[in-house]
């Protein structure tokens, strides 16, 4: 066994070594090291399986199996582009299979002071947040928690190429949504790719933040990594939508620092890939912060979508509030884990967490795991779990007014998901998810 | 229109209905009184389709077809209409979207056009305001949230937007205060007339002070045992069930 992990760590190793030095070219080898400690903490662990306590439930041996190659460049036009989510008016920052894509990005005059762009030379005051804070908000190192994983922000951290930079100073307010744009095209074989942003959100600041993922043919590998600071006062709404292929691989880290006062609202909406993981991971740093992390999954065929989020309520006075729905068809299968540390310090926390999951057919399943670790006393954390079918009286009553079973039936199915979608505040984003909503569950 | 010949259904073991006839023509307003366990909401389920119940025997006649063998969709459709004792609530289904989802498949069963969403909100103005509904409550999902005097407005608020040939109201009366209780009576009554039939199923009689009905049928022990008129019901409330009892021990 010791030499089959070794074998997979070393696949990825020789990816490194064929490509680290095209890699280094980039921001003037300023990133050479890091990639080296990427690399090499990677080959500590290797690729996970199920004793692996965080993946217990998510199979990724496939990862062994497939001959994958470093990210190569491809060209894709704006036509190619039908996503809904791709439509909607905003800020664009674009890449493609992890490499700037500046064809499909939009030139904006930005607000004074705003940056949002690719990691290239930076303007003195954005430089200095990211010297500041780069690569230190994934960290997991003296934090809570006995089964910390890290390893796939370290497989980032070793083949990352272009960074999205998104900085917004001071008091600003930026109306217009700022979209990453992550588009993948494995037109010419499988290949690993990680996508790598760093936003960063100065005091009293507001600002809009999508995120997508959006692939359009072949088999690869997307390890994202995505860095969010939000200095006290804060507001941001970051709107992550995964619509990868259905044939690839995403296993992405999303990582929050909350400074005090600060309020993060995060949606995280999957509707593709083949296999489908994130770690949520929100580090409370601060007193009177405010945390809202939603999440909808649709899951068809033999897709496989796991959640993993983290509160670290490491400051009193700080409120927490969690909604995640599944709906969960044929051979699907998902998985929620929602931890939720509360330090000795944290006194006056206030957690919910709701994890919900519909079940279409008899195949499909969904693994929940509530796992709150509490050390203050005066703590209010509540967790629910329900796994069920589609209400039955429910069904009837629709029936009963003249709905036919099957409209009756996706209606009921859209409904529940989409009662997280319509808490999105920017009403072209919404309807753009609800559009893809829509199709995805061929609501008549 | 509605022709039930000795229906008889059980839930799992247990018989519900041992034997119910009953026939309503166009334009009759019937009362189904009985005491708790009478089998007065069964009735009124098994007449809307729900699965939960095991029809045994019997035959049910709706309009020419046989009722028994359509779907809960489809019974809507050729005009029977249920009023909730307990009405659903539907999260994330606005009330709007549902009432048009619903008018527009009984239209198109019936061979009408479907209405637009313009068209949709001339047709309710009217009945908004005859069930005294805020209209802050149509853009909610259904009956979410809902006093429970909204969800029974909502319940016969439906009723007059789809103007079902029978309206089945299964205990429309419970929980309401008199305000009301006068305002669904007045919906309902606004629905009453030539070629609709209307049938009541109520434990008091109080609601019958306001939808008077033509007849009124006792049910015990899932059977009919007494029919009358309107003053059956009046002598029900003097005396209570009691009195039927007595009668039916005093004949066997």
């Amino acid at each position: 066994m010791t030499t089959d992990l070794k074998a997979k760590a070393d696949a990825f190793t020789e990816i490194f070594d064929s490509a680290h030095a095209v890699l280094n070219t980039l921001a003037d080898g300023r990133f050479a090291d890091v990639r080296e400690r990427g690399i090499h903490k990677f080959r500590e662990y290797g690729v996970p399986t199920h004793r692996d306590e965080e993946f217990k439930y998510l199979n990724l041996r496939h990862l062994n199996e497939s001959a994958f190659k470093i990210a190569y460049g491809a060209t894709v036009s704006r036509g190619d582009l039908s996503h809904p989510i791709v439509g909607t008016d905003a800020i664009t920052l674009a890449f493609v299979n992890g490499q700037y894509a500046p064809e499909l990005s939009s030139a904006d005059t930005l607000p004074d002071g705003v940056y949002v762009g690719p990691f290239d030379e930076l303007p003195f005051e954005v430089d200095q947040a990211f010297e500041k804070q780069f690569g230190r908000v994934a960290n997991l190192v003296s934090k809570l928690g006995t089964t910390n994983d890290e390893r796939f922000t370290y497989l980032n951290q070793a083949f990352f190429a272009d960074i999205a930079v998104v900085f917004v100073p001071e008091n600003v307010i930026v109306e217009r949504p700022i979209h990453i744009l992550n588009v993948s095209t494995a037109n010419l074989g499988a290949f690993v790719a990680a996508p790598r942003a760093f936003a960063y959100f100065s005091a009293n600041s507001q600002a809009k933040l999508i995120e997508s993922f959006i692939g359009l043919t072949g088999d690869y590998l997307n390890v994202p990594v995505t860095e969010v600071v939000l200095e006290s006062g804060a507001i941001v709404e970051h709107v992550r939508v995964q619509d990868e292929t259905l044939a690839a691989t995403h296993i992405g880290t999303q990582a929050v620092h909350q400074d005090a006062s600060s309020s993060y609202t995060a949606f995280n909406v999957n509707f593709g890939g083949q296999v489908y993981r994130n770690d949520l991971n929100v580090w409370l740093n601060g007193s009177g912060t405010e945390t809202r992390l939603d999440g909808v999954n649709v899951g068809t065929a033999d897709q496989v979508m796991d959640n993993h989020t983290r509160i670290d309520h490491a400051f009193p006075h700080c409120n927490s509030f969690e909604v995640y729905k599944s709906v969960l068809r044929d051979q699907a299968q998902g998985i929620f884990n929602g931890k939720i540390f509360v330090y000795e310090d944290a006194q006056k926390t206030d957690a919910k967490q709701t994890n919900q999951a519909l079940l279409l057919s008899a195949t499909a399943q969904m693994n929940s795991k509530p796992q709150l670790e509490i050390f203050a006393d005066d703590v209010k954390c509540t967790h629910g779990a329900t796994i069920g079918q589609l209400q039955k009286d429910a069904l009837f009553y629709l029936q009963a007014r003249g709905i036919p079973k099957a409209q009756a039936e996706s209606l009921l199915v859209y409904a529940f998901a989409n009662d997280v979608l319509a808490r999105i505040s920017n009403e072209a984003v919404r309807q753009a998810l609800e559009t893809r909503l829509f199709d995805k569950l061929e609501v008549a | 229109m509605l022709v039930i010949q000795n229906l008889q259904a059980r839930v799992e073991e247990k018989e519900i209905l041992r034997g119910i006839s009953l026939t309503v023509n166009a334009g009759e307003v019937h009362a189904i009184m009985g005491p708790n366990g009478s089998g007065k909401s069964t009735l009124a389920s098994i007449l809307a389709g729900k699965q939960d119940y095991e029809v045994t025997g019997g035959s049910v006649e709706f309009a020419g077809e046989d009722l028994l063998e359509l779907d809960p969709e489809e019974r809507a459709a050729a005009g029977l209409f249920l009023a909730f004792q307990y009405p659903i609530e539907i999260p994330g289904v606005t009330n709007t979207y549902f009432l048009r989802a619903a008018l527009n498949n009984v239209r198109k069963a019936r061979g009408e056009a479907e209405l637009t969403m313009t068209e949709f909100m001339k047709h309710i103005r009217s009945k908004v305001e005859m069930m005294e509904l805020d209209p802050s409550l149509l853009s909610r999902s259904v009956n979410e949230g809902f006093s429970g005097g909204e969800k029974k407005r909502n319940e016969i608020f439906q009723m007059a937007v789809l103007e079902p040939k029978l309206c089945v109201l299964d205990e429309t009366d419970s929980g309401l205060d008199i305000d009301a209780l006068k305002i669904v009576a007045n919906g309902v009554n606004h629905l009453r007339g030539e070629g609709r039939g209307i049938i009541v199923v109520t434990h008091y009689q109080r609601l019958l002070d306001y939808i008077v009905p033509d007849f009124v049928h006792v049910l015990m022990e899932g059977r009919i045992v007494k029919s009358g008129g309107k003053e059956l019901a009046h002598e029900l409330e003097a005396k209570g069930y009691s009195f039927i009892e007595e009668e039916l021990a005093a004949a066997r």
